[in-house]
């Protein structure tokens, strides 16, 4: 609660703050924000994003940045900590009319010092992919609305392509798309694919192949989020229903699920070892759900309104080295890859291919602390330790040490469910095409590690529940045939059951599971905060009105060289830190190196009218503007 | 083809709510100067055009069989009392007790304030048109004879006469129990026996606890309320603002409290924590704010974000719901810069979509427009549209 009043004043922003490893500081001078600045004037709605792509180039400053603000779209060279590129000159900007940006995504495959692809999505449905570099005239998709007519939420390539992408929309409905295919001059007609609990996934019924590939249709109202696990199997969806899903992307089944407390879940971002999600929302709290025991582990309430971003810090977890060693007959060269794979790509979109041998959500790491962030509508910034105690915690763990018996019963309720539910996970997997052996070892062993817990706590459970949980007693009782009836009927219970979940280990009570206090709540801003994200020297954070600051981490504001590691100064382990750079190379030069640059770029090249309104003003080159607008 | 249609006519309803709503401040920008606030209706034929606008944009087939959207005339600033009446009508449980009334009332002679809503709710129900509008002339005209306060055509406080409506309905339910007629304006029926249907809807309890800081003794007091004023404070949610409600402040100095064991003035802390929560949540952001400088109340025009569901985390350990699960279902907005100068205008929720309530306009709107009545990020300027009694109904 002391840091909630210490975030207080009203014009006390702070440009730093204190964490154990050290002090992070406002980089004054790294500041990216419109070149002009207008007054601000409160009416713009869509969101800031910041977007950031390495091209690789030989200079010092080989990052690039794109951010939104109102109707415009900003494309600099990205400094880091150092002084932010001339703000005058951007190397691309982008003016729309009739309809904003909301976001947009770069392809971490498709990138050269000569070439990016940019997705960005807008408000009124339609997304555009541009290369603000070559400035060469962009594909529209969506552009007559037929497929949606909706806001854009969220945009992504999907991991390890160069041509498919997938949309969310306020509909509540996402697409797949592939760039090379047209979107068809009508509107499409859809046949049902795949169906489940509160989700189905449709086909186009057209002779030729055409825009969308899938239609994914979500849960009830807007997705406003969607990410895919670091390992690129799983994708997370979270929407205005409160509900977070996790689908296995490729079988396309519904592998696990949770709800908010209340209201809708706003934003999601996957642990860098793919064990847990954590998803913000209009409770204002953030809730940590753990994938393996589909489970909320734990919440954290810090924020005074709807919480925006959420992020894990990949570069400050600390790694409990025991455990490394000792897991080395564990097929342990791999798992070190897949490590690095994770730490290398953070919460940014991954650029390691979707071999399905490494992409296992599994225990590798162990990762004993996790650092997250969040940022919300309230213009603060938290820092938030998931510590092993609170991972560890079995289900129903209450505050108060009195209650830790009642909470034993708790944990006997729900572990059949996560057993039951891994078990078909497996058979899932087994059954289609991948052959997920590892997973099918691990999630047994979990299953058995709190098996052995529950059968622990059988004893006591009856007293308990005489003694102390009378009302809970009946509730209980209805909740397990609840569940069992969900496992039987294939997951399907409706929305508006959601009351029921209530005490379930989708949405536990208050009481029930742990409640964090934030380990640093700051006001950064006078306006919302829209962005946030770790790099590994700095975070980045940008708010409604349009700056984007960056954040140096301790010991970084000297302008020290940029591929350092954090020294170790945790208690035990330590925190580790991987430089991306190198592998990134290897792999953008692999897929691009058989297929020349310039082949791709002249099949790209369809120039189109803009019906909907989007006028590509170019300060930078009025050549490209001339050729977009024929 | 389809799909321009479709497209403009979105764009269409949204220009509707936004020119209204400007023409709304345009009236009160230009009565401003002299003082002479009405909110202009000109029965012109817009209403008209308005009512069967409304049927093409829902559909006729799909407006709900039983519903009824009727926009209310305004007789001159009464835009507090027609946004309030609105709100209530479709609170569905209180619609229903109403007509219920309604129902069993046995040729009751005398007229109320009760009587002059039964009918008022009961004509728009069982009207043969789904849209229209309809003038609750008796209503107002019974309310100004009743309540002096309200005798005058000036613009009034939305909340006011919401505490006013429901203690007086309570009032007259429980004199009709009684079996006694109240007197005009009389305080009869004060030694409440059984609680009537508004405090079964609307009455919650929270618990006053007052800690003496030296012998520790925690003593609690109940209260009951009809609804809750909560402060407002810049970029929060109303959650922050349920929680600022809730939280400790500590008497000391002037204002130290008795301590029974004591039996001396000590130093304590106080909260308050709801412990029985309502069917019907009604939330009053306290946005005017005396200025004692100006002499006069301002507005705050708080961002105040307000989910369409909710659930109370400052429940007291006793509570026995404490986590009912709310969903918004009315929204008494208002328009302006100050209290006595704007104009009030409600949404609501009917059947799964969104209807704005403006006197005797009547749009639906996106979901998504309600973004537009949480108030204003930056403290500059004090023109806004923003949420100020919020009405949340318990799911079971």
């Amino acid at each position: 609660m002391a840091a909630q009043s210490e975030g207080g004043g009203k014009d006390d922003i702070k440009t730093q703050f204190v964490t154990r490893e050290g002090t992070y500081k406002l980089m004054q001078l790294s500041e990216y924000t419109k070149p002009t600045r207008v007054p601000y004037n409160g009416q713009s709605n869509t969101p800031v994003r910041a977007s950031f792509i390495d091209v690789m180039d030989e200079t010092a400053s080989p990052e690039r940045i794109c951010f939104n603000v109102g109707r415009e779209l900003y494309f600099y060279v990205y400094k880091g900590l150092k002084k932010a590129a001339d703000l005058t000159k951007p190397v691309d900007k982008r003016l729309y009319k009739g309809t904003f940006p909301t976001c947009h995504d770069f392809n971490s495959i498709w990138v050269s010092p000569e070439s990016v692809r940019l997705l960005v999505g807008f408000t009124a449905g339609q997304i555009q992919l541009i290369d603000p570099i070559t400035k060469e005239p962009g594909k529209l998709f969506n552009e007559e609305r037929l497929i949606d007519k909706s806001k854009v939420t969220c945009i992504k390539w999907l991991p390890g392509s160069t041509n498919q992408f997938i949309v969310s929309h306020v509909s509540g409905q996402m697409y797949v798309y592939n760039e090379e295919l047209p979107c068809g001059p009508t509107p499409p007609h859809y046949q049902l694919f795949k169906q489940g609990d509160g989700y189905s996934v449709h086909t186009c019924k057209t002779k030729s192949t055409r825009n969308p590939l899938y239609r994914w249709v979500v849960g009830q109202g807007a997705i406003n989020e969607f990410a895919f696990s670091p390992c690129s199997k799983y994708l997370a969806v979270v929407g205005q229903d409160g509900y977070l899903r996790v689908f296995n992307y490729d079988t396309m089944e519904l592998v696990g699920s949770m709800r908010s407390y209340f209201g809708g879940i706003l934003c999601v971002c996957w642990s860098p070892d793919s064990k847990f999600l954590v998803v913000g929302g209009e409770d204002d709290l953030v809730t940590v759900w753990s994938f393996l025991e589909k489970r909320v582990i734990c919440r954290g309430q810090g924020h005074r309104s709807w919480v925006s971003v959420v992020a894990f810090d990949p570069y400050t977890s600390v790694i409990d080295d025991e455990s490394l060693s000792s897991d080395k007959n564990f097929n342990n060269s791999e798992n070190k890859d897949i490590m690095q794979d994770h730490m290398a790509n953070g919460s940014e979109s991954l650029r390691n291919s979707s071999d399905s041998s490494k992409s296992l959500p599994h225990s590798s790491q162990n990762i004993t602390t996790y650092r997250f962030g969040s940022v919300g509508q309230d213009t603060l910034f938290c820092l938030w330790d998931l510590t092993e105690d609170v991972i560890r915690q079995p289900v129903g763990r209450t505050r108060t040490s009195i209650l830790i018996t009642s909470a034993n019963t708790n944990a006997v309720q729900t572990i059949p469910r996560s057993n039951n539910i891994a078990q078909k996970a497996n058979s899932v997997s087994g059954g289609e095409h991948l052959p997920d052996s590892n997973a099918h070892v691990l999630t047994n062993s979990i299953g058995n590690a709190t098996g052995k817990f529950a059968t622990l706590s059988l004893g006591e459970r009856k007293e308990v529940q005489k003694e102390k949980e009378h009302k809970r007693n009946f509730s209980l009782a209805s909740r397990n045939s609840d569940k069992n009836s969900i496992l039987k009927s294939n997951h399907v219970k409706q929305v508006d059951e959601s009351i029921k979940l209530l005490g379930t280990c989708s949405c536990p009570r208050l009481e029930d599971v742990p409640l964090l206090e934030p380990l640093v709540c700051k006001k950064i801003s006078c306006e919302r905060l829209t962005e946030l994200k770790f790099k590994e020297e700095c975070i980045i954070t940008a708010c409604q009105e349009g700056i984007v600051n960056t954040w140096a981490r301790p010991g970084k504001a000297q302008g020290l060289s940029q591929h350092t590691v954090i020294s170790p100064s945790a208690s035990n382990g330590g925190m580790y830190c991987i430089s991306c750079s190198f592998r990134s190379l290897v792999l953008t030069a692999l897929s691009c190196g058989n297929r020349p640059f310039s082949d791709l770029l002249r099949k790209h090249k369809i120039s189109k009218a803009t019906s909907f309104g989007v006028v590509l003003h170019d300060d930078v080159t009025d050549k490209r503007r001339n050729s977009i607008e024929t | 083809m389809d799909s321009r249609n479709e497209s403009t006519a979105a764009q269409k309803q949204h220009t509707t709510l936004w020119s209204k709503a400007d023409t709304a401040k345009q009236v009160w920008a230009v009565h401003g100067y002299k003082n002479t606030l009405y909110c202009i209706h000109d029965g012109t034929p817009i209403k008209g055009n308005n009512a069967s606008q409304l049927e093409k944009e829902i559909g006729s087939e799909q407006l709900p069989a039983n519903e009824h959207y009727f926009g209310l005339i305004n007789f001159g600033n009464t835009c507090y009392c027609n946004s309030v009446l609105q709100a209530l009508y479709f609170c569905r449980p209180f619609r229903e007790r109403v007509l219920q009334f309604k129902q069993h009332q046995k040729n009751n002679k005398k007229e109320t304030l009760l009587t002059c809503l039964a009918d008022l709710f009961y004509s728009i129900a069982t009207q043969k048109k789904k849209v229209g509008t309809m003038a609750p002339k008796k209503f107002i005209t019974r309310l100004r004879k009743e309540y002096e306060l309200f005798d005058n055509f000036m613009q009034q406080d939305a909340h006011e006469f919401l505490n006013y409506l429901l203690n007086r309905v309570s009032e007259l339910l429980q004199a009709d129990k009684q079996g006694n007629k109240p007197k005009n304006g009389s305080n009869e029926g004060q030694s409440k026996s059984e609680p009537t249907w508004v405090e079964d809807l609307f009455q919650g309890t929270f618990t006053n606890e007052t800690r003496c800081l030296n012998c520790e003794t925690v003593s609690s007091k109940d209260e009951d309320f009809l609804d809750l004023s909560v402060d407002v404070e810049q970029n929060t949610s109303i959650t922050h603002c349920l929680r600022g409600f809730s939280s400790t402040e500590t008497l000391c100095a002037e204002q130290k409290y008795y301590c029974e064991v004591c039996c001396s003035k000590q130093e304590a802390q106080k909260r308050m924590r709801v412990k029985k929560l309502p069917q019907i949540l009604a939330l009053h952001l306290k946005r005017f704010k005396y200025m004692e400088q100006m002499n006069r109340f301002t507005k705050l025009s708080y961002r105040v974000v307000f989910p369409l569901e909710l659930r109370l985390f400052n429940t007291s350990d006793d509570a026995c719901n404490p986590d009912r699960m709310y969903d918004l279902v009315a929204v008494v907005i208002h328009i302006g810069s100050s209290l006595n100068r704007g104009h009030y205008i409600s949404i609501v929720k009917s059947d799964g979509f969104w209807l704005l309530f403006d006197d005797d306009i009547v749009d639906k709107i996106d979901s998504s427009a309600i973004e537009d009545f949480y108030g204003l990020p930056s403290d500059l300027q004090k023109n806004s549209e923003t949420g100020y009694i919020l009405f949340y109904q318990s799911r079971e």
